[in-house]
């Protein structure tokens, strides 16, 4: 059942090839624009973890986790279309789990984040001549799609409580610009304030930007990047338990 | 020879117990005869806010398997909210329902596997097209990829897509999307469709193919539970009703049975060769609900059984030449306007 829905995602996402060229080349065109901005400012790199890296080496997994939480948008988002599309609710009688339907959905999603990467990260390299860690490839790969469906599960229980697309694009909007600026995604933590520091270690979004950084470039202490990936690894599993409570009890209360 | 009869005879028990598994396998329950069984439901939306809204007030009904049932009652009355209790889009607050002998509460996957629906909104993949919309649709009801392709040819034909088949639905005119959206649940056989106002949209020729076409589907020995304001195709269709208000059942059974519960049963028609003031003076004495004179007819709306429409008739064809008549009986919509009364129109959401 869950390649039915991730077969279903596929077909919807064919129907508009620039809409999938525009969602595979964006972030790297923002590492290209944005990153090469601050790299220029930052001419003597950056200092992390005791050690100093071009703007764009740290930044490529900003961009990463960046694009991971895009990706989760549009999806939570497509609730809303396809609750425009009167369909949202007849999938909720076709004989799948609510956790089916929310796992495909994200996966298919998730693959797209992959490709995404890839593209960002191979050409990120070649042009901008980052460093990559290519032997820890595999835990970028799985800081990717989990960062991917951990976003996805926790916007969607905010999309499926939420019943006007404009309060939820005014959440959006507000819950990333809390999240992106409170992180690591665009500064090291260490150049923050004590207060804005702790906040930013508490906030999911440093804890999956930390370990995308350690899986690019291989900076971090891996055993606080461990204790990041679990702690994001539990905040993925509440997202999703309380996503999927929120579709079993029933959207509409 | 008698050893090969046996086998023989075993090899026929075998295949016919296979057959009765898997005729269980697709129509579970179907033993109880009961596709569908609700007791005292109550459904409060925005349960404990001040804006709380019953829905449903402890209703009770049921329906048995293969038949054609047709849910009735004015706008807020919960028909939508039952059919979404049915079909696992909401938990029922209190009470019971069981689909096909499963509890909708403990197995709501269970219960999604034998269901397909027919919602109230446009449910079609607007950006998909529409032999993709049915495709896409049989994947997810696990319809094997061989059979996809033929069902799509035959679904197509019979609701008469075949024109439209690689067109975008988003291109579609309401009612052929309408069209698409029902097409779907003949794709699939669940033994139990739910159609909330399936046929809302259609233009008349195709209302009455689709109506055909749930007859046969019926045939086939699929329930399906439909709910419409419009009555007159409920009594073309429907082998039982449940009339319901403000989240009750006032009324259930088959058109007999309902018809039997209004007050004025008969609707005569009569023709007489001339109208005279005499006669006019001669019908007003007669115990009528109603009565209507065009020329030389008169419509009588007789309250009563059968026999007081024929003494009716006997009595003035003893005194006057008829030269035409008919006698009807109240439809349903007049059992369910009286049952109903004269209560304003709602626009509570149900």
């Amino acid at each position: 059942m869950i390649l039915a829905v991730m077969y279903r995602e596929y077909r919807i996402r064919r129907t508009s090839m620039t809409w999938l060229f525009y969602d595979l080349v964006m972030p790297l065109t923002y590492l290209l624009l944005f990153g090469i901005g601050f790299d220029r400012t930052f001419m003597g790199g950056i200092p992390v973890g005791g050690t100093t890296v071009s703007y764009n080496a740290f930044f490529l997994a900003g961009v990463l986790s960046m694009a991971c939480f895009g990706i989760a948008i549009n999806t939570s988002y497509g609730f809303f279309v396809d609750r425009d599309n009167g369909i949202f609710y007849e999938f909720l009688t076709y004989p799948m789990s609510r956790a089916e339907f929310l796992v495909g959905k994200i996966l298919f999603n998730a693959l797209l984040s992959l490709l995404q990467a890839l593209i960002t990260v191979t050409l990120g390299s070649v042009l901008l001549d980052i460093p990559l860690r290519w032997d820890l490839a595999v835990f970028a790969v799985g800081g990717v799609v989990l960062g991917t469906a951990g976003w996805f599960f926790f916007l969607s229980a905010f999309a499926l409580r939420i019943r006007r697309n404009d309060m939820f694009n005014t959440f959006i909007n507000v819950a990333y610009f809390l999240l992106m600026f409170g992180s690591s995604m665009f500064y090291p933590l260490d150049a923050l304030p004590g207060w804005l520091r702790t906040v930013a270690m508490a906030n999911p979004l440093t804890w999956h930007t930390d370990a995308l950084r350690w899986a690019t470039i291989g900076i971090g202490d891996p055993a606080v990047i461990a204790a990041e990936a679990a702690l994001f690894l539990l905040f993925l599993l509440a997202s999703f338990l309380f996503a999927v409570d929120t579709l079993r009890r029933g959207v509409l209360r | 020879m008698g050893s090969k009869e046996n086998v023989k005879t075993a090899r026929n028990r075998l295949i016919l117990a296979r057959i009765r598994h898997r005729l269980r396998a697709m129509f579970p329950g179907h033993s109880t005869g009961s596709a569908i069984e609700a007791t005292n439901l109550v459904k409060t939306y925005r349960e404990g806010s001040p804006a709380a809204v019953r829905a449903l007030d402890g209703l009770s009904i049921a329906v048995r398997q293969g038949e054609i049932f047709g849910l009735l009652g004015p706008n807020g009355a919960g028909k939508t909210t039952l059919l979404r209790v049915l079909t696992t889009l909401t938990l029922p607050t209190s009470g019971s329902a069981t689909v096909l002998g499963l509890d909708v509460r403990a197995h709501p996957l269970e219960v999604r596997r034998r269901i397909c629906a027919v919602l109230q909104e446009n449910a079609v993949e607007v950006y998909l097209s529409v032999a993709d919309n049915l495709d896409t649709y049989a994947r997810f009801h696990a319809v094997p990829r061989l059979e996809v392709r033929r069902r799509i040819e035959m679904t197509l034909e019979r609701f008469g897509l075949s024109e439209y088949r690689s067109q975008k639905v988003i291109d579609l005119s309401g009612g052929l999307k309408r069209r698409v959206q029902v097409a779907k649940v003949f794709m699939v056989d669940s033994p139990l469709v739910f159609l909330d106002e399936a046929t809302t949209g259609m233009d008349p020729m195709n209302r009455r193919a689709t109506l055909q076409a749930f007859r046969e589907e019926a045939r086939r020995g699929r329930t399906i539970f439909l709910t419409t304001h419009v009555l007159q195709e409920a009594e073309e269709l429907c082998n039982t009703f449940a009339i319901i208000d403000h989240g009750r059942c006032i009324a259930q059974g088959d058109l007999a049975m309902i018809r039997g519960l209004s007050s004025r049963a008969f609707d005569i028609t009569v023709t007489f060769d001339t109208m005279t003031d005499g006669l006019l003076e001669e019908l007003r004495r007669l115990p009528l609900l109603k009565m209507e004179v065009h020329a030389t007819t008169v419509t009588l709306c007789v309250k009563g059984r059968e026999m007081s429409a024929l003494a009716i008739l006997t009595s003035l064809a003893r005194t006057h030449t008829i030269t035409h008549f008919e006698v009807t009986s109240a439809t349903l919509e007049d059992v369910f306007l009286e049952l109903l009364g004269n209560r304003q129109p709602e626009g509570q959401t149900s």
